[in-house]
């Protein structure tokens, strides 16, 4: 039960920490937020007991056995979800990488290697994919409260800006959670 | 316009640009270079020992000053970008100048330093302010000849490699070709020539297709310091990857994986937070490769691929203050660890203004602070302890009484002698050992 306590006081944390981070001089740090994000799907399925929670705990003796914290640790969803029970395969692996150098510019013609040529044409701005930080602000706009009522239904969730969800909003967190990482 | 916040510290007042970010020897170790948050690069030259002033042995004194990095605003992105100078790597000196590569967030910059102590006097055509003669006073030619003159040193860009990336630089290394180098970002590093600004290659790339899908970014980088297409790149999952250029072009695929398993009795919220990688350095033989992550360092065999050989613990004291440090950020503070020249003891920063030195052969560590009250000229360092607990010895600290925003984050130690530099905040300290100063 304790375990809980301490999750609840890590998931506020946490969700201060990524709110405080947008305003930061120098933009988004990456690495950052991706350990805070980490931190917050542990501390968060601990709070909601799902399966898995176990892997951010120190073991206690006896049973039940631990999940595959190994997999879970290298990214993969907890095998008690829908698609692993359809038998898709949940976990490559490695993790997602970009294509390979040949499946890029064929015709930079160095040999695998693709160097970006800033004379020739101008380089794309790539971005850092931040838009979702906005829909995730507007959430976290409205208090933290609003994100622990597990009882809370659909029809509470009607301030634009807020999701509208099915389930109670704490426990749909998974879309919002994919968010953070992607900063 | 460069930040001015003026940041507390007990009883200290400075400016935040003051803070040192980075400190570097060159090859030699006459030159020590360190980079500060105001984006400002200052040089210090080892004053060579004279028989005429024995007191002034082997000191360091400042060389050059020069503003290396601006902040700049990326209006399309709505970005500040930092002048922080994050990493300055020296190049191996081939002539008379020397050369350092600087880099903040995004840029990195290639400046040569140069000396000048004669200047040209007797010009024909001007006087000597410069301005043009009136041609009916010339009479006669002359040749002009260099005269002495107060040293001047210049520092110059030569190279701005710019546009590399699109994530923040947290490394550069020097290739032991003397003709390349990479930079590293969290999710890509290049490969860049010295001699070419408007190209590089990428040789690493995480980034996933899905950005939700990302788990894992690169922390630091270095090539090995002789095989030159052998390079390595830590990650905040704490593995190490050694990858060979010659193998394929992309080095997505590693050559060597190094990674040691999680020790499930350890295991809280913050495991991976401390398992994450903050500096990697090759050994100077080659063998071997110094981690540092929250908690310990760690030295690899580079034939070992599935633990350290060796451990040691920093302040494991601060392991049942994981959350507090969560909430206060420090648990982010990435320490760098440093060789000494025969790749015999290890050394890395820690709270309170301590570092700590591990002697790898007799298995010996000690504890040191870097203060203004203990570091009078030629006075020696009395070893630090921290209690946890259990019998207090007098001058012990307790764990609670530690001042964790006085965090000795970036040290160096000199290539081949016993000198350290070591940054606190932003006073820098550089401590000799005159006893032993060879190498054992």
């Amino acid at each position: 039960m304790e375990f809980r306590l301490e999750a609840h006081r890590i998931v506020s944390i946490s969700l201060g920490k990524i709110y405080s981070a947008r305003g930061q001089r120098g933009g988004l740090k990456l690495h950052k937020n991706l350990l805070v994000s980490l931190v917050l799907r542990s501390a968060r399925r601990v709070y909601l007991g799902e399966p898995g929670g176990e892997c951010a705990l120190p073991p206690r003796p006896g049973p039940p056995p631990p999940p595959d914290c190994e997999r879970l640790r290298r990214g993969c969803r907890p095998l008690a979800s829908e698609a692993a029970a359809r038998g898709r395969p949940e976990c490559p692996a490695e993790s997602p990488r970009k294509r390979s150098a040949a499946e890029r510019d064929p015709a930079a013609g160095y040999p695998g290697k693709k160097p970006r040529r800033e004379a020739e044409q101008p380089p794309p701005q790539e971005d850092m994919e931040t838009g979702n930080v906005a829909s995730l602000i507007s959430i976290f706009g409205s208090g933290f409260s609003g994100l622990l009522g597990k009882e809370r239904g659909a029809a509470e969730a009607t301030e634009p800006g807020q999701v509208c969800c099915e389930q109670p909003v704490l426990r749909s967190l998974n879309p919002w959670s994919t968010a953070i990482v992607a900063f | 316009q460069t930040k001015t916040g003026v940041l507390k510290i007990s009883h200290d007042i400075f400016l935040w640009s003051d803070i040192i970010s980075t400190v570097e020897f060159n090859h030699t170790g006459e030159l020590l270079a360190t980079g500060d948050k105001g984006g400002r690069v200052v040089i210090f030259q080892r004053e060579p020992e004279s028989k005429n002033e024995p007191y002034n042995q082997g000191e360091y004194n400042v060389y050059s000053t020069f503003q290396s990095h601006e902040p700049e605003f990326d209006y399309l992105k709505s970005l500040e970008i930092e002048e922080k100078i994050n990493k300055i790597k020296w190049l191996p000196q081939q002539n008379a100048a020397h050369s350092l590569l600087s880099t903040n967030d995004k840029t990195i910059k290639l400046w040569k330093v140069t000396e000048r102590d004669k200047r040209p006097e007797g010009y024909n055509l001007k006087d000597e302010e410069g301005k043009l003669k009136d041609l009916s006073t010339v009479t006669s030619l002359q040749v002009p000849v260099l005269k002495p003159m107060d040293l001047m040193v210049e520092v110059t860009p030569r190279r701005i490699f710019a546009n590399g990336h699109t994530y923040h630089v947290n490394s550069i290394s020097v290739n032991s070709d003397c003709e390349t180098y990479m930079s590293a970002d969290d999710l890509r590093i290049n490969l860049w020539h010295l001699a070419i600004t408007d190209r590089s290659f990428n040789i690493v790339d995480i980034k996933p297709a899905n950005m939700e899908d990302l788990t894992e970014v690169i922390t630091a980088s270095e090539f090995h310091p002789h095989h030159c297409n052998l390079f390595v790149y830590s990650s905040s999952k704490g593995s190490l990857r050694l990858c060979d250029m010659r193998a394929s072009a992309l080095c997505d695929k590693h050559s060597k994986l190094f990674e040691e398993p999680e020790d499930p009795s350890n295991r809280s919220f913050f495991s991976e937070i401390i398992s994450s990688v903050s500096d990697v350095k090759f050994s100077h033989s080659g063998r071997y490769m110094l981690t540092r992550d929250y908690l310990t360092v760690k030295v690899w065999d580079l034939n070992m691929e599935t633990k350290p050989i060796e451990t040691y613990q920093v302040h494991d004291y601060l392991r049942s203050k994981l959350c507090s440090l969560y909430e206060n950020d420090c648990i982010f503070d990435k320490f760098e660890c440093a060789w000494n020249g025969s790749d015999s003891v290890i050394m890395t920063g820690a709270y309170n203004n301590f570092f700590r030195m591990f002697d790898r052969n007799t298995k010996r560590d000690v504890t040191l602070e870097a203060s203004r009250e203990s570091s009078k000229p030629r006075a020696i360092l009395k070893p630090r302890r921290v209690c946890v607990g259990g019998k207090r010895r007098k001058d012990d600290i307790s764990v609670d009484s530690l001042d964790f925003t006085k965090k000795i984050l970036h040290t160096a130690w000199h290539p081949t002698e016993n000198i350290i530099a070591i940054a606190a905040t932003n006073n820098l300290y550089i401590f000799q050992d005159k006893v032993n100063s060879e190498m054992h």
